[in-house]
């Protein structure tokens, strides 16, 4: 167990150097030079090469990627070349608001979409497996950014129950988390029901029901905890990519998160700080994987790790 | 099977119902409130919130260059001289100043008894300081390049200071007036260094507090501010809120007391509803087409006559810019200095084809044009397309983002490579005064990119000798006399499409007073009331 | 990742193998298949769909580039159903028209993810050990990436136009086609059929080929079909953020996105487009559900 976790961090290592180097790669193919973009809307050349020079850009790019992986390796990101802060603290400012948001969806989409799949699952090609089915597939099936205008243009304006957008209160929540999680509900509930429908199958389960077990118990006892493997899997892929922040619903909703920090820098070729965000992503994924596998080993105890 | 099917159709009509249903209860509730002729909205205590379009990038004005920025800067720092709210030159921090006859010396005599939040009195010495830091090639500023010209800076005495050029520049006063040339405390520049643009110290109306990239900035009044009475307000947050639904819908619901800038679209939908009122007022911002004029067949001027005269600039303010702008009739606004009327290009489309027969462009001339990738941007695109359809130009239209389109049109070393064709595009002189409006954009080789804006690669001899001129003196007269011939010029040339000068769009909640956009699109805050 | 059902999937699959009964495979698929009431619907509704991407643009009521200025934003009537849009553009006829665009986005797109996830998940789990590692973390690294990220990236790079949007899209679907057909690929290679093949000497690419990747089919095929709704859903993103199709193409997601300044005044310009949207999104879905549960061999009734 302990040896299983220790390679697999030092896996980690490995894979984020891959990361580093193909993102600096990638982010410095995407035409665009930051300088131009920091100097301005009216700037001149002189402005521009004046800018160039203090962000270090006129160093040649093998000189940059040098400089870059050395600060890396002290746990330097770098400072953004558009606000001049600290890659670490516009990172740390936008990462709480999107883990928040990235809860609370998790949160009540799981809950919602085990309900569902375990209902469906059940009832079998019976109605209320059609519309719980019917019901969370159109939760995955809606574009976001429309579904997110059409509840501020409903609950925030016209209703006046909740607020449109920004961090303030706990109401500020309810509606980007919901937003958020339709998707991940969807997919959580879908997931469930086929796994769960499975495992009905299976002769334990019949052993159990043959014994006359409580059909109710035998559902949510025994059988939900061994179809969770395929749904754990799933629910730990979905937070990975929460954690990234939607750039979508947090451009509506104007959430302070990483995925507006993202778009953000991406416009202005902010370099540093897309790579800085690019490596916590992966790390993330990395991580949540390892729990996902983990979390295996409790779900069936039958499971080694190799 | 038939049941399924009827189930499924009917849940589908539900659904859609309940879509229509929200937009359209929307549109009731508004609608039962626009019948009491705007009803007032009531305002508890004397903490705005305003929301605008972006993040502001730093709190420095000497390094900033979006007006946004600008915008949170004036609230907490002033310049020598200001804008009015129709871009005049008004005096601030000082109260008279001079001009050489040359365009070389400006001296100023400065306002007493003005202090910073900080505490340190504001004086020539304080000045100095400032500008010197401007002036300084090393210092890295991206406003640098506006002040490179001054060669010194003296303090003739405590409240006088003196700026000689190192050449004639005409336009000096309204760069003064420009919010890069807001002053900062002296000591706060000691202290913070570079980092000043996190901690701002002015002598303005309002006193930093707090500013989170991510969240927006809180400032809040100055008790000692020189003008008495002011500022009539306690506190001011700005939020950031990139997506025009979501700021419209936070002015609605009052979590916003003023929001800029409405979109075009919008204003109709919001003006009069909820306690909202939409101010629309002229801009100095310019839209145009823009036409490679070293590239076929652009470089014949008939031919970019006939593409002024193929567009309908009535219908593009209609669907385009929603009847929020006017025809554009000069290279510049009217609220630019030194602006001169033109006469319209009025939509012709017999006359559009029959120059374009005289030129020899046969039906069927392809184009591509470029732009920026934002809704709006797009959406005018769409109509110059349309619009070119009906003389026989099949347009591609190429939305590009931001960081791609800038390397497309600023990578280009010989002008001759230039892949531009045409490129729709708008300008803003944040000087106010008419040499920033033309020199960028059409001021010859100079201009080319990657120095500047002249996308078009327009040169005319006669035109860039009118632009100097105008900058060689300070006399207002013969530099009107000189702008006013160069747009002459540039209009009877064409290098672009003449399509419109903005208007300014805010919408605000109406108890809020004195809260304005100015013409170049910042923000006034400093007479804000509420009533 | 720890290879879970392995063990489970072969006994399936070598129950399967056994039991294979006395219909033809398509006939149990088509008798299965029928039970699925939703998915048996959604089915004739895509149909439909493409029927319609192939005559839609052929039978629209108007013009759908034709502008007229006069008759902006007017809400539906009897001469426009749906309305017109900003230009003056009967949108009954856009979104009609635009149904040909949105498939052949979603459909081409998943097809080049597909072929390009099936192979790397074949050689993936074929090969095993250091390819397999190496393809296995490749993937993770594209997961990791944000899509929108990685679209933004290569529109830069290539320009933008539909082709790019296709290629960007695809490109998020190569990961998990890799994972899911790697595990399908595992699950067969295991079974004491292709044992068998491999000690009578067969060429690997025979094996792959002939043996290996009908095994893996019905996953693709079921995968395929849920991917087209969210490849659809991901190219209507790319609109909204400005990096989609070109206009004047009628895509759904560039009406949606062109309509949302007016959601206060004109809501009809953003409704229908988003409900063509919904739609079809929500009857791939809806298929593909219906597809895994008719396929899949482990669910009987």
């Amino acid at each position: 167990m302990l040896r299983f976790l220790g390679k697999r961090l030092l896996q980690v290592i490995p894979i984020l150097i891959l990361v580093s180097i193909f993102i600096f790669l990638f982010v410095h193919m995407i035409p665009g030079d930051p300088a131009r973009l920091v100097a301005g809307e009216d700037a001149t050349i002189e402005d521009v090469e004046l800018v160039r020079k203090e962000l270090g850009l006129d160093k040649p790019i093998t000189e940059q990627y040098v400089t870059y992986m050395k600060n890396l390796f002290r746990g330097d990101f770098g400072t953004s070349l558009k606000t001049n802060r600290s890659v670490s603290y516009e990172i740390g400012e936008r990462f709480m608001p999107t883990f928040w948001l990235t809860v609370w969806s998790m949160l009540w989409a799981v809950a919602a979409g085990l309900l569902i799949g375990v209902i469906s699952a059940t009832k079998r090609n019976k109605w209320q497996d059609y519309l719980g089915m019917f019901g969370a597939v159109s939760g995955l099936s809606l574009p976001s950014f429309w579904l997110g205008l059409m509840l501020i243009q409903l609950f925030a304006v016209t209703l006046g129950w909740l607020p449109s957008g920004g961090m303030d209160s706990w109401k500020s929540y309810i509606l980007p988390a919901f937003t958020l999680g339709t998707g991940v509900a969807a997919v959580v509930a879908r997931f469930t029901r086929s796994s769960l429908m499975d495992v009905l199958k299976e002769d334990y389960i019949r052993t159990g029901r043959s014994k006359g077990l409580n059909e109710r118990r035998i559902t949510w006892g025994h059988g939900l905890r061994n179809a969770m493997i395929p749904v754990v899997t799933m629910t730990g892929l979905q937070f990975g990519f929460l954690l990234g922040g939607s750039v979508v619903i947090e451009s509506v909703f104007s959430w302070p998160g990483l995925g507006k920090l993202l778009i953000d820098s991406v416009a202005y070729r902010d370099y540093p700080v897309i790579q800085g965000e690019m490596l916590i992503f992966a790390l993330e994924f990395i991580l949540i994987n390892l729990v996902v596998d983990l979390l295996y080993g409790i779900l069936n105890p039958q499971i080694r790790y190799e | 099977m038939k049941k399924t099917v009827g189930w499924l159709s009917a849940l589908a009509m539900v659904l859609v119902l309940m879509l229509a249903g929200c937009s359209d209860s929307g549109k009731e509730g508004s609608t039962a409130e626009k019948g009491g002729d705007g009803k007032k909205a009531v305002k508890e205590g004397k903490d705005l919130t305003i929301a605008v379009a972006d993040n502001f990038t730093t709190l420095d004005p000497h390094d900033t260059n979006d007006t946004l920025s600008n915008s949170a800067e004036k609230t907490m720092m002033e310049g020598l001289l200001g804008f009015d709210e129709k871009m005049n030159v008004v005096p601030l921090l000082a109260e008279e100043y001079e001009a050489s006859d040359d365009a070389t010396e400006f001296t100023f005599k400065l306002r007493e008894g003005v202090k910073f939040h900080d505490g340190t009195p504001f004086n020539a010495e304080a000045v100095k300081v400032n500008f010197d830091r401007l002036a300084d090639p090393d210092s890295g500023l991206k406003r640098h390049s506006l002040f490179a010209l001054i060669q010194s800076t003296e303090v003739l005495s405590d409240y006088e200071v003196k700026f000689t050029l190192s050449e004639p520049f005409g336009a000096m006063i309204n760069t003064f007036a420009h919010p890069a040339a807001l002053i900062h405390s002296p000591k706060a520049l000691e202290e913070y260094g570079k980092d000043v643009g996190k901690h701002p110290v002015g002598t303005g109306p309002f006193k930093f507090v707090e500013w989170k990239p991510s969240e927006g900035l809180k400032i809040e009044k100055n008790p000692d501010y020189w003008k008495k009475g002011y500022p009539k307000v306690d506190a001011i947050t700005f939020k950031p809120v990139s997506e025009n639904g979501s700021r419209i819908a936070m002015l609605q619901t009052g979590e916003a007391d003023f929001i800029y800038p409405v979109p075009t679209e919008q204003v109709e939908g919001v003006n009069g509803k909820n306690g909202v009122e939409v101010d629309s007022e002229p801009s100095i911002v310019v839209r145009y087409m823009a036409m490679n004029t070293m590239k076929e067949p652009y470089n014949d001027v008939k031919v970019r006559q006939a593409l002024n005269y193929a567009i309908n600039k009535d219908a593009f303010l209609k669907v385009v810019m929603n009847g929020q702008g006017e025809k554009l009739d000069s290279v510049i606004a009217p609220d630019v200095q030194f602006y001169s009327q033109q006469e319209l290009y009025e939509f012709d489309l017999e006359k559009a084809k029959e120059l374009l027969k005289e030129a020899g462009v046969k039906e069927g001339l392809k184009a591509k044009l470029w732009g920026g990738n934002s809704s709006s941007t797009v959406k005018a695109m769409e109509f110059l397309q349309q619009q070119l359809a009906a003389v026989g130009i099949t347009v591609e239209v190429v939305p590009m983002e931001s960081g791609t389109l800038s390397d497309k049109i600023w990578s280009v070393q010989n002008p001759e490579d230039a892949e531009l064709e045409l490129y729709y595009g708008g300008w803003s002189p944040s000087t106010g005064d008419a040499d920033w409006g033309i020199r960028p954009l059409v001021g010859g080789k100079e201009a080319f990119p990657p120095n500047s804006y002249n996308v078009s690669y327009y040169d005319n001899e006669e035109v860039n000798k009118l632009i100097s001129a105008g900058l060689q003196t300070a006399d207002e007269n013969a530099r009107a006399d000189a702008y006013e011939k160069a747009q002459k010029l540039i209009w009877d040339d064409a290098p672009w499409v003449f399509l419109s000068a903005d208007n300014t769009l805010a919408g605000k909640k109406n108890y809020l007073k004195g809260v304005y956009l100015l013409p170049d699109g910042s923000l006034s805050v400093s007479e804000a009331e509420i009533e | 990742m720890v290879d879970l059902k392995v063990s489970n999937k072969e006994a399936y699959y070598q129950q399967t193998l056994e039991n294979t009964p006395s219909k033809t495979p398509f006939a149990e698929f088509w008798r299965k298949f029928k039970k699925q009431k939703l998915a048996f619907v959604s089915f004739f509704f895509v149909v439909f769909l493409i029927l319609m991407a192939f005559i839609g643009p052929f039978i629209t009521p108007y013009d759908i580039t034709e502008p007229d200025y006069e008759n902006v934003l007017s809400g539906p009537s009897a001469k426009h159903w749906a309305g017109t849009d900003a230009y003056g553009r009967d949108i009954f006829s856009r979104v009609l028209a635009g149904t040909q665009i949105s498939l052949y986005v979603g459909l081409t797109s998943v097809l080049l993810g597909a072929i390009g996830g099936t192979f790397l998940g074949i050689v993936a789990g074929y090969y095993g050990k250091r390819i397999d590692s190496l393809i296995m973390r490749m993937c993770d690294v594209l997961l990791a990436f944000p899509g929108i990220l990685l679209a933004i990236g290569i529109i830069a790079i290539l320009g933008p136009g539909l082709g790019n949007v296709i290629i960007a899209v695809a490109i998020f679907s190569v990961p998990m086609f890799a994972r899911i057909v790697r595990s399908s690929t595992l699950a067969v290679k295991s079974t004491l059929y292709i044992e068998a093949t491999k000690s009578i000497g067969t060429r690997p690419k025979r094996i792959i080929w002939k043996h290996i990747f009908p095994g893996t089919v019905s996953s693709i095929i079921v995968y395929f079909t849920m991917r087209i709704g969210s490849a659809i859903l991901t190219a209507a993103s790319l609109s909204f953020l400005g990096l989609g199709a070109q206009p004047p193409s009628p895509e759904w997601g560039a009406m949606l996105s062109g309509g949302r300044d007016y959601l206060n005044i004109a809501p009809h310009v953003t409704i229908f487009p988003g409900i063509a949207i919904f739609v079809t999104v929500l009857a791939f879905n809806l298929l593909g559900d219906g597809l895994r549960d008719a396929l899949d061999p482990k669910i009987k009734e």
